[in-house]
């Protein structure tokens, strides 16, 4: 099963069935998380993260754009033009370091949130008094 | 902004090439796994989605600058409009007609009522009258004694300037006779105004005196067609009136006093030392122009102080009743006052009221256009709910999506005011030019600054009012549910259709308050026009001309001229009878006049002897008009120019002065008459001044005895002819005759008398028919919004529509189910409607004639008319209702 990621609703007409929808800072978490291995063009983005999800998430284009150039303008990533190894011109992202900050705070909201989620699925014995 | 404008549409390069980069890559790598170009460039494509909306979103999230902001949600207006040009065109139309009828009607309001008149400092000038209230004359001219006295004691003018209008007839130098509007003038007139003149010079106070030489001032109109715009006319001399008259001067283009249409200037003649020489004689309207820092109330006290103080002036007992010893015709406080009004007041008169319910009733129009447009737009945002939520959901905020639909509501009202001006433009020149004669001041009318500033105004309101509809729909949904909400069709929410049921509503009772408002001034037309003049219109014409004073020094010889005039034309075949007056009916100016009436002793307070009007008139005029004679005789060849002086008398007089005992056989004596004449008999009344108005009391007289009964017959004569003649082949006829006499003479205002009785009601039939065509527009507007929203809600509504059938509904139950939702919202607003007309037209009373503010029987016919109007309007979605097939509703979601 791969699962595509968007936030609400993509404007991809054939949505697949399994989408996740999620909150927008979370789709920018993913984002800034997979440039800390090095710079990335939009596309390389999209395989990386279906790589290192182990073929699982795919990130919808709808979606990724709109996140990228939004981030960009917030000033957690910067953009360059660059020559890929197919001669082809390609924007490339880099993240930058008001981008980390922006990450570890992302990633701590993160955090809690998955030990309160955890925390709901096994719950600590009641206290009897 | 060309620097944003630059980087933006860089940036938008640079977003293509990103994502057709991105494009590409995916293709080569899905060509390297073994796919075909075609296979790969499809899936790669699917896999992308929509590039648009992907590179409008992402576009979107740079649009940080506020211009450039601006520009974004302008093209994004213009696109989202062009794309369904149907809903844009009716929209646009809507517009145009709601902001170009605003348009017209404010720049008439703008001209006449807003543009200060052609002075300097016009604020300044007054308008000076007398009043009688014993007589019941409200605004009367006053006497030169008068003038000239005031001008000496008063304070509060820096200037005084008198006038009277008149017509004369110029010519030489072989040119056609012309009858031109004249007026005469102190020569303190134009410097009280204080517009000299454009080439040459004005009066000289020298010229005012008795025997100086003749001289004249044309206005540029005269000086233009007449003269062919010659400058060295000035210093000529032009046959005015069988005078030659020296040419002094040229006015500025457009100078005019009173809005009367002066196009000739000549001096008055008015010698100070012959002042009590001229008490009495009322003729003289006054301009005066207030010296600086003394404002129209300080004038009007100073006034009061100058009338108590000015029988004993001119050492009169200001006591003594007119006729006593002691007794000398002077303003007093009591029954001979001096009005002062402000000039421009004046001159624009009753028709503020009229403008006012006009402005209000195209105000309306626009508000049911904007409510239509405020239902059209939240449809649409319906119907783009996809659409927005994906641009919600994708980081467009709240403020941002209300800046998108403003700019789009603004886009359809600059649209609708662009139309709208181009309408209001040739509207306006097809307004004046029907009813010249019923706006004031219409040569101020124009869409000048201010007027294109009141547009604009308009179209900024317009489009925040009916632009921000759609975030109705909006706030009463968060975000979230509208997506959930966006394909299913499950019934609106609640809020939405609340607001729609309103605007419908709405919708409803402004055109109904519209519709009793011009109901009711029909209503008006129709009574003035059903109003019985007193004689028979049919087919009677009717010319006027005036025997210049030289030539026809001689009353004897002015009574010779119509005399051969009614013989000749009385000899045209198909003339049946012919006649002169001197007074046309129905637009006579009262003269008031003194009248001795034997054996009449006046009551305290009964009538003065004082007659409205007298009429001079040639023996077969009874006849020749149609007049029924109540009592006695018409006037006949018995009474010669030397046998016994007759009179006949209107009703209205007999009943004044004899009450029920016969006037016949009664004596009368005309002011400054030495004979006495007997009234032979009473003719029913006619209306001579005016439809509207109060009937006056009135004398006849006999043209023919005139000139040696009363030593004097007037100039200035109307003929009437009955005749079933084509007005036009008669006009020729009519002119020949005239010109066989005298070709000296002019034959002006030939038309017939329907005619000018139809020219005697113009203003209230141009407020009737302005009025009908906006009632109109705004029953055609709010019957479309009545439809629409109807028709929107079966098709929401379409699936439950589709169960109910299911389940048994009969196609008669969908029918009454559709058909009482549209009639309950025309019912409330038919109420309200009627509500507001109830409170609104009696504010407008002084409009109406002959017919309540709140007359029953316009409101009923109203009411039924608007439920027949809204009947059709439901009845049509109502029957689609009844067509829905219950399989397919059902399975189209």
């Amino acid at each position: 099963m791969i699962y595509t990621l968007t936030h609400s609703l993509s404007t991809n007409e054939r949505m697949p069935l399994s989408r996740i929808e999620l909150l927008q800072g979370t789709l920018d978490m993913i984002v800034l998380q997979t440039l800390r291995w090095g710079p990335r063009h939009g596309y390389g983005l999209v395989q990386m993260i279906r790589t290192n999800s182990r073929g699982v998430l795919q990130v919808d284009t709808g979606s990724l754009y709109p996140a990228l150039h939004r981030l960009e303008r917030e000033g957690s990533i910067a953009a360059s033009w660059e020559i890929s190894e197919n001669r082809q011109r390609v924007r490339v992202y880099r993240l930058t370091p008001a981008g980390r900050k922006r990450l570890a705070a992302e990633r701590s909201k993160w955090d809690q949130l998955s030990e309160a989620i955890a925390g709901i699925f096994t719950p600590p014995v009641p206290e009897e008094t | 902004m060309s620097n944003v404008w630059r980087s933006h549409t860089r940036r938008q390069e640079e977003l293509d090439e990103e994502i057709r980069g991105h494009l590409e890559m995916a293709i080569r790598d899905r060509m390297a796994r073994g796919e075909t170009r075609e296979e790969a460039e499809r899936a790669a494509r699917r896999e992308f989605g929509d590039v648009t909306t992907v590179r409008e979103v992402t576009g979107d999230m740079w649009s940080g600058q506020s211009v450039e902001r601006v520009v974004q949600d302008a093209r994004w207006a213009f696109r989202g409009l062009l794309r369904a040009p149907g809903f844009t065109a009716v929209a646009i139309l809507t517009l145009a007609l709601g902001i170009g009828a605003n348009t017209a009607i404010f720049s008439v309001v703008n001209g006449v009522l807003l543009e200060p008149l052609p002075y300097p400092q016009s604020h300044e000038l007054v308008f000076i009258t007398s009043q009688f209230p014993t007589l019941g004359f409200d605004q009367f001219p006053v006497d030169a004694a008068e003038y000239l006295e005031l001008k000496e004691r008063n304070r509060s003018f820096q200037d005084l300037g008198a006038y009277v209008t008149s017509a004369a007839n110029i010519g030489g130098d072989g040119q056609q006779p012309a009858r031109v509007t004249s007026a005469i003038a102190t020569s303190s007139l134009f410097t009280t105004l204080g517009v000299p003149a454009r080439v040459g010079r004005t009066f000289t106070p020298a010229e005012m005196l008795p025997n100086a030489a003749p001289v004249a001032v044309l206005s540029s109109e005269l000086w233009e067609s007449v003269f062919g715009g010659q400058r060295d006319i000035v210093g000529k001399q032009i046959d005015i009136e069988g005078v030659k008259t020296t040419v002094v001067g040229i006015m500025p283009p457009g100078f005019d006093i009173h809005d009367q249409g002066v196009k000739l200037w000549q001096p008055l003649t008015l010698d100070p030392a012959q002042r009590n020489q001229y008490r009495g004689s009322h003729f003289l309207l006054l301009v005066g122009r207030l010296a600086p820092n003394v404002t129209l109330a300080r004038a009007k006290s100073e006034l009061q102080t100058l009338l108590a103080q000015w029988p004993a002036a001119d050492g009169a007992d200001a006591n003594a009743a007119p006729g006593a010893p002691g007794f000398v015709h002077t303003p007093t406080t009591k029954n001979h006052r001096l009005r002062y009004d402000d000039l421009r007041k004046d001159i624009v008169g009753s028709i503020g009221t009229a403008l006012v319910v006009l402005q209000a009733a195209v105000a309306l129009v626009l508000l049911i256009a904007c409510a239509n447009m405020a239902n059209l737009l939240l449809m649409r945002a319906e119907t783009r709910h996809k659409e927005l939520a994906v641009r919600a959901a994708l980081g467009a905020g709240r403020g941002r999506l209300m800046r998108q639909f403003l700019a789009e509501g603004l886009v359809l009202s600059f649209g609708g005011a662009i139309a709208g001006v181009a309408l209001a433009y040739w509207g306006l020149h097809a307004l004046v030019a029907a009813n010249a004669g019923s706006i004031p001041r219409a040569a101020s009318v124009a869409l000048d600054g201010r007027v294109l500033l009141f547009t604009l105004v308009l179209a900024i309101g317009t489009g925040l009012l009916f632009g921000l509809a759609p975030l109705l729909h909006l706030s009463t949904n968060s975000i979230g549910l509208t997506l959930r909400d966006a394909g299913s069709r499950t019934t609106a929410g609640a809020a939405r259709n609340r607001v729609r049921r309103a605007l419908v509503i709405a919708e409803m009772a402004f055109a109904v308050m519209l519709v009793v408002g011009a109901g009711l001034l029909l209503r008006s037309f129709w009574n003035l026009m059903r109003v019985d003049s007193g004689f028979d219109r049919s087919s009677l014409t009717t010319f006027n001309v005036v025997l210049p004073a030289a030539p026809y020094k001689d009353s004897t010889r002015r009574v010779a001229f119509f005399s051969d005039l009614m013989t000749k034309l009385g000899a045209v075949p198909g003339v049946k009878a012919v006649a002169a007056m001197s007074g046309l009916p129905p637009r006579r100016q009262v003269n008031a006049n003194d009248t001795d009436i034997e054996g009449y002793v006046p009551e305290p307070n009964g009538p003065a002897q004082n007659v409205d009007y007298y009429q001079y008139v040639t023996p077969s005029y009874v006849s020749t008009m149609g007049i029924p004679v109540v009592e006695g005789r018409s006037f006949g060849p018995a009474d010669g120019p030397l046998s016994t002086p007759v009179a006949m008398i209107n009703q209205r007089m007999a009943n004044l002065f004899y009450g029920k005992t016969s006037p016949i056989g009664r004596r009368v004596k005309p002011g400054g008459s030495k004979n006495w004449f007997t009234i032979v008999g009473v003719l029913k009344d006619v209306k001579q001044g005016g439809v509207d108005s109060r009937t006056g009391s009135e004398l006849y007289l006999d043209y023919e005895q005139a000139p040696v009964a009363l030593g004097f017959a007037p100039r200035n004569m109307n003929v009437v002819i009955r005749s079933p003649l084509e007005p036009a082949s008669l006009a020729a006829t009519v002119r020949r005759t005239v010109s066989s006499l005298d070709p000296t003479l002019p034959v002006v205002k030939f038309r017939t008398m329907d005619d000018v009785f139809s020219d005697s009601v113009s203003r209230p039939r141009f407020l009737a028919q302005l009025l009908g065509i906006f009632a109109a527009v705004a029953l055609a507007l709010a019957a479309i919004g009545t439809y629409g929203v109807l028709a929107y809600s079966v098709t929401v509504r379409r699936r439950e529509l589709g169960i109910r059938m299911a389940l048994g509904s009969s196609q008669q139950g969908l029918l009454s189910l559709v058909l009482g939702q549209g009639m309950g919202l025309a019912v409330i607003g038919l109420i309200a409607g009627l509500v507001g007309a109830f409170a609104v037209t009696r504010l407008a009373s002084s409009l109406l004639f002959g017919v309540k503010p709140a007359d029953p029987l316009t409101f009923i016919g109203v009411s039924a008319f608007m439920l027949a109007v809204a009947f059709v309007a439901c009845l049509v979605p109502a029957r689609r209702a009844t067509h829905v097939d219950p399989l397919v509703a059902l399975r189209t979601e």
